[in-house]
């Protein structure tokens, strides 16, 4: 079987920085993405066929993602880059199995990167699954780089800075946007742009979106949240609320807008399966997203040889995603004795006094994007949870009154969980929901153990399965 | 529905032809077939096993499985990661789908 000396799972901010240090340091990497070409959600390139003529229009996000890819290009010659590859499967001794090209491969490393990032937080409330609507990420992917508008008439709903940014590429794009809805307060606002303090890029960021927003007229509502979507197979209207403190609707406020198309955004949750399936030790945090693997200094996780670095070890964004993953880099260098330990630690110090500043920010940016007890409040008895095994609130509780000890139980006795996701979009919900039933920290309530495959695999490919050459 | 293609700062691929549900749809090289599909107006891309309710594109990133559908005869298959070829056959999946000639 094939051996790789450093293997690095996902070509994202932390990724390609992570390979840029290790090659840099003489380490040969092998990379596998699920996308086609390396940027990961954040820096993602457009599919063969697009060409950029005026790259100014797509922000500076696109910008920062041209200088990263630049120096990633530099170390191609050390980098085997496997592109459209599925990781399901992490098995003992340093192997590891992944579908690419319809076709399953076990491949063995000596040490592992895994930067898979984060994905949009799912919140069930009345309407999520209707057709139309979209979680903002999602939106934002289609609006970037397939430059399509996700709807005609469409509503921005969540928390956090995202929603800013999308709502702007929407007026830039010539779409509408009928109203942003924010849950938070106007001191969380306050908090962000006091710890972005320092971080110039981000407030310029922040300031153009703001300042698009209010040019288009754009209505921001604060300390509003979405109760339910309706309509007849499709999204055609959202009712939103007041609501307090912790985001439970102020009766009497609510009103409707028509909309065909609704983007939510409450933050991101960390894709925490394949550490989970490598038996590294997790830890709850609220602040971080959910669950998410315990790390040290250098990245390195409690399983050997195991290091994670960017959002998939706490969501805090590409700028801590790029230092975090050159921390790794450099630390896998080491291992393999590229690099002696005091050279390694010297190079990681600017890395470390970038994180340093930008810890203040992160701070901030935690706060706002935690999920307050209205959030998991808003499902009713017959609203979806489980989107793949249609499993209802009203079908959790039934079970809950079973007094079940985790979610694996649940799992079992609902399907909950069971479907093509394998509970990544009821996982994170469902933990909460349960904890507030049972009146304890969700931290106390173990999560649903992934197993493999973690992504569905076609059995012909599983059939056929052999090892990399 | 009106087209969603945003014209500013790209040039399109060539334009071709997929064939949804036995409708012409338009795509372009690089954009993928749920793209298509709500540049077009497209909600539905599956109806649910058990309660047949239409789902359409969510997470946009291939973790959700929600926009699957049915293309050139494989069922299960991420319109949102899958890109358009010309004249390819795309169906809306109902419930879990099935394979090409299977009964």
């Amino acid at each position: 079987m094939r051996e790789s000396e450093l293997l690095i799972l996902g070509g994202g901010p932390a990724g390609m920085a992570a390979a840029i240090e290790a090659a840099k340091a003489g380490a040969r990497v092998t990379m596998l993405d699920e996308d086609a070409r390396p940027g990961g959600q954040i820096y993602r390139q457009f599919n063969a066929g697009f060409r950029v003529v005026d790259a100014d229009v797509l922000g500076h996000d696109y910008e920062r993602g041209q200088e990263l890819l630049k120096e990633f290009a530099t170390v191609a010659g050390q980098v085997e880059y496997l592109d459209e590859a599925l990781v399901w499967g992490i098995a003992p001794e340093n192997e590891l199995d992944f579908l690419r090209q319809g076709e399953s491969r076990s491949l063995r490393y000596r040490q592992l990167i895994i930067a898979v990032g984060a994905y949009d937080r799912p919140v069930p409330f009345p309407g999520w699954t209707l057709p139309g609507v979209f979680t903002a990420g999602g939106a934002q992917r289609l609006i970037k780089t397939q430059r399509v508008l996700p709807g005609e008439r469409m509503l921005l709903a969540g928390t956090g800075p995202l929603q800013l940014a999308v709502a702007n590429q929407i007026v830039e794009a010539g779409g509408t946007v009928a109203a942003i809805v924010e849950a938070g307060n106007i001191d969380t606002w306050m908090s962000l742009a006091r710890g972005a303090w320092g971080q110039w890029a981000l407030i310029a960021d922040a300031w153009r979106y703001w300042s698009g927003i209010r040019k288009a007229g754009i209505p921001l509502w604060r300390e509003h949240i979405l109760v339910e979507v309706r309509g007849d197979g499709r999204v055609e209207e959202a009712v939103v609320a007041r609501v307090d403190q912790e985001w439970r609707p102020v009766p009497g406020t609510a009103r409707t807008l028509l909309v065909d198309t609704v983007c939510v955004g409450y933050g991101f949750v960390p894709s925490v399966e394949l550490t989970r399936l490598g038996g590294c030790e997790h830890r709850y945090d609220p602040l971080l997203g959910g669950w998410l693997p315990v790390r040290g200094e250098q990245m390195e996780t409690t399983t050997p040889n195991l290091y994670v670095a960017g959002d998939c070890g706490g969501v805090a964004g590409s700028f801590v995603a790029i230092e975090e993953g050159r921390i790794a880099g450099l630390a896998a260098a080491r291992a393999l004795g590229h690099l002696s330990a005091d050279e390694a630690r010297r190079r990681m110090e600017p890395s470390r006094e970038r994180l340093a500043g930008l810890l203040r920010l992160r701070q901030a940016l935690d706060e706002v994007s935690r999920p307050r007890p209205g959030l998991y409040e808003l499902a009713k008895d017959d609203t979806i949870i489980c989107r793949c095994e249609e499993i209802t609130l009203g079908e959790i509780k039934a079970a809950m009154a079973e007094d079940i000890r985790d979610l694996n139980e649940l799992k079992r006795m609902t399907r909950m969980g069971m479907g093509s996701c394998q509970g990544r979009m009821c996982g994170p919900a469902v933990q909460e929901i349960v904890a507030r039933a049972k009146g304890i920290p969700p931290a106390e309530i173990a999560p649903l153990t992934p197993r493999p495959p973690i992504r569905p695999v076609p059995m012909t490919a599983l059939a056929g399965h052999t090892e990399l050459r | 529905m009106e087209n969603r293609r945003v014209a500013k700062g790209v040039v399109r691929g060539g334009q071709f032809e997929i064939e949804v549900d036995g409708r012409k749809v338009l795509a372009h090289e690089g954009e993928t077939i749920g793209s298509a599909l709500v540049a077009a107006g497209v909600r539905t891309f599956r109806q649910t096993p058990k309660q047949h309710h239409p789902r359409g594109m969510y997470c946009g990133i291939g973790l959700c499985y929600e926009c699957a559908m049915i293309v050139n005869g494989v069922p299960n298959t991420r319109a949102c990661q899958t890109l358009a070829t010309p004249g390819c056959r795309v169906e809306t999946q109902e419930g879990l789908g099935r394979w090409e000639g299977e009964q």
